[in-house]
């Protein structure tokens, strides 16, 4: 059958699986997965291959390796503010949630934040899974109310001037923050440099310019 | 839909918890909660529109208090329901039915297609875009039941469109089973325009809408 796409309906499922489900998440999921799988919905070999992929390979390093190579390859920089999809494409990351991404700049006068407040969008492909806050309603809801007090909490202290340009995910394009690059860094190289990029700076909850 | 899950501006809420931050799975659950989701969900070609919303509807307690993964879990099982692919009595026993369908799952080559090819949702209109980068615009002024991707925070507000990005397939179309692209914009709205407590502020909050969230101001 087709979807309903009756709200109704589905509000009405989930209270009966609310019911029918064990309450411990850990139990509610053992008990879905064994159905799942007995049922044939899902492979096994599928979960491990998703599961394997975004422990080992799919991760903040390849927004660190973008950002690092923003930063000594001015062409390569200009490439990723103008169409980032196309720019990490070049870098061999593209995938899950990259088709749309922006890349987003902080500069002197303005500092950039991203959030979805509406669900968790996140750009899967180049940061990884998101982290647990970044999900959390607490930051889902003060980060366009309050990003400065937000900011704070991540020890980010911004000048009164400094321009906060907060980013809601609200469609399927993904935001990256391209952090300013750390002061005194001019002898290091792109490996040195990636590795001085924190996943948290291309979300715009870190600030790196003393970071060397 | 004017749920819960529309957090943005809303007060309350506390410190942010920083715990396990720099963990790809924060348990075991979350991990087999995720890997089951995405594999099923490919399983039929159920617009992103709809699976967000089937989260939405989740009871408002649980949206708020259980882990990210484990509603997404919940959502695609509701989804499988919703659309015959599982029986409520095959998940309050925890057996298969063997009189239900049984599609063929994804492999682990489709997997790997997944995680490489990234989705496109944008489409070609013959309509010309009402708004151009420097417009003031208004934003609609209430919701409306079903999915949507205006905030209620930034409703009724003015904003400037700050870029066009081309049309997009319209979500909350997309939550009704209907493919229809409209053409999108990133608008620009003053931080103090949408929150009088930070009247003044040099902050900006972007959002995407859709040109039918908006009206010349």
């Amino acid at each position: 059958m087709d979807p309903s796409y009756d709200s109704g309906k589905v509000a009405e499922i989930h209270r009966h699986l609310h019911s029918h489900l064990p309450s411990e998440p850990a139990l509610r999921v053992k008990a879905l997965e064994s159905l799942l799988v007995e049922k044939g919905l899902v492979d096994p070999a599928a979960l491990d291959a998703w599961i394997e992929a975004y422990t080992e390979e799919i991760g903040p390093k390849r927004g660190a390796a973008i950002v690092a190579r923003a930063w000594i390859d001015p062409a390569f920089k200009s490439r990723l503010l103008a169409d980032a999809g196309k720019a990490v494409a070049e870098m061999g990351f593209a995938g899950q949630a990259s088709g749309h991404l922006k890349a987003v700049e902080n500069t002197d006068g303005v500092h950039n934040l991203v959030v979805c407040t509406l669900c968790s969008c996140y750009p899967f492909a180049i940061l990884g899974m998101a982290p647990a806050w970044y999900k959390a309603n607490e930051y889902r809801a003060r980060a366009v109310r309050d990003p400065r007090g937000v900011l704070a909490e991540f020890g980010v202290t911004l000048a009164p001037d400094t321009r906060i340009d907060v980013w809601d995910s609200t469609a399927e394009l993904r935001y990256m923050v391209l952090p300013q690059r750390p002061d005194g860094t001019e002898g290091l190289d792109e490996q040195a440099l990636a590795a001085l990029v924190t996943r948290n700076a291309m979300i715009g909850t870190d600030d790196l310019r003393g970071a060397a | 839909m004017d749920g819960v899950h529309d957090l943005g501006g809303k007060e309350g809420f506390g410190p942010i918890d920083r715990a396990g931050e720099d963990e790809a799975y924060h348990t075991e659950a979350d991990a087999r909660a995720y890997a089951l989701c995405v594999s099923m969900r490919a399983e039929r070609a159920y617009p992103v529109d709809w699976f967000r919303h089937v989260r939405e509807n989740i009871d408002p307690v649980d949206y708020l208090t259980r882990p990210y993964f484990d509603q997404w879990l919940q959502t695609a099982v509701a989804m499988a329901i919703d659309a015959g692919d599982l029986s409520m009595v095959e998940v309050a026993t925890g057996k298969s039915d063997s009189l239900a369908r049984t599609p063929v799952p994804m492999s682990p080559a489709d997997v790997r297609a997944m995680l490489t090819t990234p989705a496109n949702f944008e489409r070609e209109v013959a309509e010309s875009p009402a708004f151009a980068v420097g417009d003031r615009v208004g934003t609609a002024s209430h919701g409306h039941p079903g999915h949507t991707r205006l905030p209620a925070y930034a409703r009724a507000a003015t904003g400037e469109i700050v870029a066009h990005r081309g049309a997009h397939l319209m979500p909350d179309d997309g939550a009704r089973g209907i493919h229809r692209p409209e053409h999108l914009y990133t608008v620009a709205f003053a931080r103090g325009d949408l929150f009088p407590e930070a009247a003044g502020s040099p902050d900006r909050i972007h959002l995407d809408l859709w040109e039918s969230y908006l009206a010349r101001a």
